[in-house]
Order: C-alpha cells, then sequence, then structure tokens
C-alpha cells in the first residue's frame, strides 16, 4: 500500500525544504532487489525509516551516504551526488547498524580521528562529543572493550564531532539501555528541532513513535506509506480499524451499531463484557457512537483504538 | 546528556589527513594478533639464515641462493599479504572501514596514508629481519642490499596487496593466488611478468647489489640493482594509482553482506 500520489506538492513522501533527495532509486545486488524505483525525500527534523527485515532500509541508508552505488535513479544530498562530490560527507554522517568499531583505538583516539579527517577546527569538539553521549568518562578506554550499547554510543559521537547537518542512523539505540534510550531519543529530536536532517531506521516501533515525525515505510524495497503517523493512518482508508467499547449493555450497543453504515463487523467478548468494533470509517463512527449510546441510554466507560500504534499499523502495511 | 551545543570554539589545527591515517593505520590496522601474523615469517627469515649456516658453500654465495628462494620468495611475500590486507582488506570486511570513506577525505589520500602506514611496518619488520638473517648465516656484506631489496619489494607488495583490497572482498585469497600463481607460476616462464612481480625484482636488486652473486640467480631481460629499484617504484606507483582509482568506486555493504 502506498499513500503517495504524483503531485509533488502533496506527496507525504517528499518533505519540504529538502535536504536529501530519493529519485526512482533502485538497487540491486546480483539477483536480489533491495531498493525499487524508490522516491523520496528528507528535510530537517527526525525522520523514521520502517520497514521488516530485508525492506531495504539499510541499503537506502547506503545508498544516500554513498557507501553502495546505485544501479538506477539518483541520490542528491544537498544537491550533490554522494558518490561523486566526496564534499558532501564534511556535511553528512553515518552511524552504522554494524557493530564494527576499529577495535584498537581508544574512544578518543576514534572521535579525534574523525574529527582530523573533517577538518574540525574546534579544539573541544571531541570531549563534547563524548559528553554529549555519556562516553568521556572512558574515553581512553579502547573501543573494543565496550559493551554493545558503549560501541553505539562511540559511533554516534564519532558521527557528532563534527556537528553534520545530515545525520543517518541505523538502528542506533541497538543496546542501548532504557536510560540511554531516553538520553538518545532526546538528543536526536534535539538534534532535529535544531535544524538537521536526522534520519533513524529503527526496529522498536514504539520508539520511531516517540521520535519521528515523519515516517517512511518500506516494504520490499518499495515505499509502501509515508507522513505523519497519523496522515498515515488516515490515508489507510481502505484497511479496517479495530476500536474497543465498553459499556454497561453492550449487548445492547452491539445490537445498534450494527445498523451504522460506518460499522463492517461486531464482536462481543461476553467474557469480558466489551466489544470490539470494525470499521473503515473511524471519524464517522466517532461522531456517531457517543450519540447512539446517548440515544439508547448506554453509558460508555471505554473507547479505545487497537491498531492505532505505529506497532500495529506497521503490521497492517506489511500484511 | 544533552544535545551538542555549540560554545565559542577554542581554534585548533588538526593534524593533516595524511598523518592521521597514517596514525590511524598504526593504531588501529595492528592488534597483537596481526603483529604476530606479521612477525612469525620475519622470524622464518631467521631460520633461513640458520638455514644457509649449513649448506656447503661459501656464506655468501649460501645465503645469496636461500635468500632468492626463501626470503624474496616466501617470507617477504607473506609477511608483505599479512600488511597489506590489515591495512585495508580487514577493514574493508570487518565492516569498519566507513570511517574513513565516509569524509570529505580525498581518495588518493586515504590510500597514499595506507600505503605510507603498511610499508613502515614493512620497513621495520621485513627489511630488517631479511637484513639480519645475512648476519646470522655469516654474510654481513649482504645485509645492505637484502635490507634495500626486502624494503623496496615489499612496500612494492603492500600497494599490489592495497590495490587487490580495492579490487575484491577476498583479499588473502586472491593476494595468495597473485603471489603463488602469477608470480611464481607464470613469473618463472614468463619473462614479461617478472619484470612486474615485486619477487622478481626484489630478488634482482638484492643480486644485482650483492659485490659476487652466483651465477644461477641472474635472470635475463630484468633489470638488477638500482634499474630494478627505479623498476619496482614506478610498479608501485602505478599500482597505487589503480588502487585510488578503485577506492572511488568502492561499494561498502557493511560486514554482515
Amino acid at each position: 500500500m502506498s499513500v503517495t500520489n504524483s503531485d509533488a506538492h502533496s506527496d507525504p513522501a517528499l518533505a519540504t525544504d529538502a535536504t536529501v533527495e530519493v529519485n526512482a532509486l533502485s538497487v540491486w545486488f546480483g539477483p536480489k532487489v533491495a531498493l525499487s524505483e524508490l522516491t523520496c525525500s528528507f528535510g530537517p527534523g527526525v525522520s523514521g525509516l520502517l520497514g521488516p527485515n530485508g525492506a531495504g532500509k539499510t541499503t537506502l541508508m547506503r545508498a544516500i551516504t554513498g557507501l553502495v552505488g546505485v544501479n538506477e535513479g539518483t541520490v542528491r544530498v544537498t544537491g550533490r551526488d554522494p558518490r561523486r562530490d566526496r564534499s558532501v560527507h564534511a556535511a553528512m554522517a553515518l552511524v552504522p547498524e554494524d557493530e564494527a568499531v576499529p577495535g584498537g583505538l581508544t574512544a578518543r583516539q576514534l572521535v579525534r580521528y574523525m574529527a582530523d579527517l573533517r577538518r574540525v577546527t574546534d579544539r573541544d569538539a571531541p570531549d563534547r562529543a563524548l559528553r554529549t553521549v555519556d562516553l568521556l568518562d572512558v574515553a581512553d578506554r579502547q573501543v573494543g572493550t565496550f559493551s554493545k550499547g558503549m560501541r553505539q554510543r562511540a559511533k554516534i559521537a564519532a558521527a557528532l564531532v563534527s556537528d553534520p547537518d545530515v545525520l543517518v542512523l541505523d538502528e542506533p539505540l541497538n543496546g542501548a539501555d532504557p536510560v540511554q534510550r531516553l538520553h538518545l531519543i532526546a538528543l536526536f529530536k534535539q538534534l532535529g528541532a535544531d535544524g538537521r536532517t536526522v534520519i533513524v531506521s529503527s526496529h522498536v516501533l514504539n520508539e520511531v513513535e516517540r521520535l519521528a515525525e515523519r515516517v517512511i515505510v518500506l516494504v520490499h524495497g518499495r515505499l509502501a506509506a509515508a507522513g505523519g503517523q497519523r496522515a498515515i493512518r488516515d490515508a489507510m482508508d481502505d484497511t479496517p480499524r479495530h476500536v474497543l467499547v465498553r459499556c454497561d449493555n453492550s449487548r445492547r450497543l452491539a445490537g445498534a451499531l450494527v445498523g451504522l453504515d460506518s460499522v463492517t463487523g461486531v464482536t462481543f467478548d461476553s467474557k469480558r463484557d466489551e466489544l470490539t468494533v470494525q470499521t473503515l470509517q473511524a471519524r464517522e463512527l466517532a461522531i456517531a457512537l457517543p450519540r447512539l449510546a446517548k440515544a439508547a441510554s448506554i453509558r460508555l466507560l471505554e473507547v479505545r483504538p487497537l491498531d492505532d500504534s505505529l506497532e500495529s499499523l506497521f503490521r497492517e502495511l506489511v500484511r | 546528556m544533552s544535545a551538542v551545543t555549540q560554545p565559542v570554539a577554542r581554534p585548533w589545527r588538526p593534524r593533516s589527513r595524511l598523518v592521521a591515517i597514517f596514525v590511524y593505520t598504526w593504531q588501529a590496522c595492528f592488534p597483537r594478533k596481526r603483529w604476530a601474523a606479521v612477525l612469525m615469517p620475519c622470524v622464518g627469515a631467521l631460520l633461513f639464515g640458520l638455514l644457509a649456516r649449513a649448506v656447503d658453500d661459501l656464506p655468501d654465495a649460501a645465503f645469496a641462493n636461500v635468500a632468492a628462494e626463501g626470503i624474496f620468495g616466501l617470507v617477504m611475500p607473506i609477511a608483505a599479504l599479512v600488511i597489506g590486507d590489515s591495512v585495508l582488506g580487514a577493514e574493508i570486511r570487518a565492516g569498519s572501514f566507513h570511517f574513513t570513506w565516509l569524509s570529505p577525505t580525498p581518495t588518493w589520500q586515504i590510500v597514499l596514508g595506507r600505503w605510507v602506514g603498511g610499508s613502515t611496518v614493512a620497513l621495520v619488520t621485513i627489511a630488517p629481519s631479511a637484513a639480519l638473517a645475512a648476519v646470522v648465516a655469516g654474510s654481513p656484506s649482504s645485509a645492505g642490499p637484502a635490507f634495500v631489496a626486502a624494503a623496496v619489494g615489499s612496500v612494492a607488495y603492500v600497494a599490489v596487496f592495497i590495490a587487490i583490497g580495492c579490487l575484491t572482498r577476498r583479499t588473502a585469497v586472491w593476494s595468495l593466488a597473485f603471489v603463488f600463481l602469477v608470480e611464481r607460476l607464470l613469473g618463472a616462464a614468463l619473462t614479461g611478468i617478472a619484470q612486474l612481480s615485486p619477487t622478481w625484482e626484489a630478488r634482482a636488486i638484492f643480486v644485482g647489489l650483492l659485490d659476487d652473486p652466483p651465477n644461477r640467480l641472474h635472470r635475463s631481460g630484468i633489470p638488477e640493482g638500482t634499474d630494478a629499484v627505479v623498476r619496482l617504484l614506478v610498479v608501485t606507483a602505478v599500482v597505487l594509482v589503480i588502487a585510488n582509482w578503485r577506492m572511488r568506486r568502492l561499494r561498502l555493504s557493511g560486514a554482515a553482506d
């Protein structure tokens, strides 16, 4: 399912003020097609990249950063081709999913190396980047001895040291403990709020839900959906949604609901004394349900969408 | 933890990229196991020196014969292979090369920095062990030629193995194929290949610099002594240009792939 359309101005896959533009991108590895005619763009703020394993998220991130060449289509970062114009890397950084780090280096040496390659002229930048990810205390320990989460943060520090305009983060919260996750989420949101283009992929969907203002969903190398979480859901008008309703007279309400045009099905759970209402028109149901209950003198105790999380949305998209 | 803020920056001149890559190569590309893998063939060179003592011949001639086959034909390529693979191929396979590649550094600086880093490792390991082997063999007059030949040959090899690292993921396999199939087999039969081969040219440097080398070590059609040094340096430069050309087109799909 795609919620995109051909109108560039309203196409949710295309960001306004785009700094990263992906146009009709196809990438394949031998017989395996990793990305197929993908068109989307990313602008300032945090954008989430979602998809099941093998959807092409990592390949897209590698194509954006120029790590892999494209077979068809184009990728432009601030108007430049990352494969041909290496100057673009001064303004862009990648935190890859791979755990690989140069094990023989200390965290400070790694960050300093990145600062040297990017000609960072601020003496304090390496320490500041390490402090940002809470690694300053262990900066002189070899990254090879770090835990998975610490390695991840070392890579983030290495990416942040040059204060890049475009930050591409592939599963950046992998291995981080819950406290660090919260801190990193806050950090990425702040970076996005500061006007940087932050592209984040994650399989922990509720984190993306809290993190990203805009979501691009990939399935089998193609664009499945794009936009804000709500926008995606609103556009999914051919996908049934489920709403849980608890009230003081479930049987009677079920009978009344069946008569509504917006309702396609009602399931009554007698054990729990609750209804699951299936609808294609959630807004109409939201308006009609209270009126119906009032008219029938039924007291509504709880009305809750069952599939409004990003996770359930994702499940529906990839179904 | 807080977002990266920008307080008043203290001006500072960063290291040049070339120097940074050189330092990184020494710090990151040679963990202990790699050093052990480099030093083992160097110990082998000393054993070849001992072997030369056991040969029933004059020490100079005995060492020349043993060195031509054992040191320049086996020890030098193997040790240089480990070094050349360490400075690039191993990092690409491990998935950590993107730290260097995803920077605005021109690719020629990456290639040159890695080659200089690897070459200095070769210069402090392979070349001294070749010279020391001459001393062990009781032929101290051969130490100088052995050092020069091993030094020039190993830096050429490091360049070749870096180029192979840019061409293929299976650096070690292809490098071994290059040494034993292309150089040893084809190079022995075809002078045209031997003229471009670090093994054969290093051997020719060694032979050309000796005062009285055994006749069997001369090979017609291949420059010897300083001419061979020039030839090998030209080969090295050309190989580095090829490595740079390939470096721009690398596809780094990660350690998992």
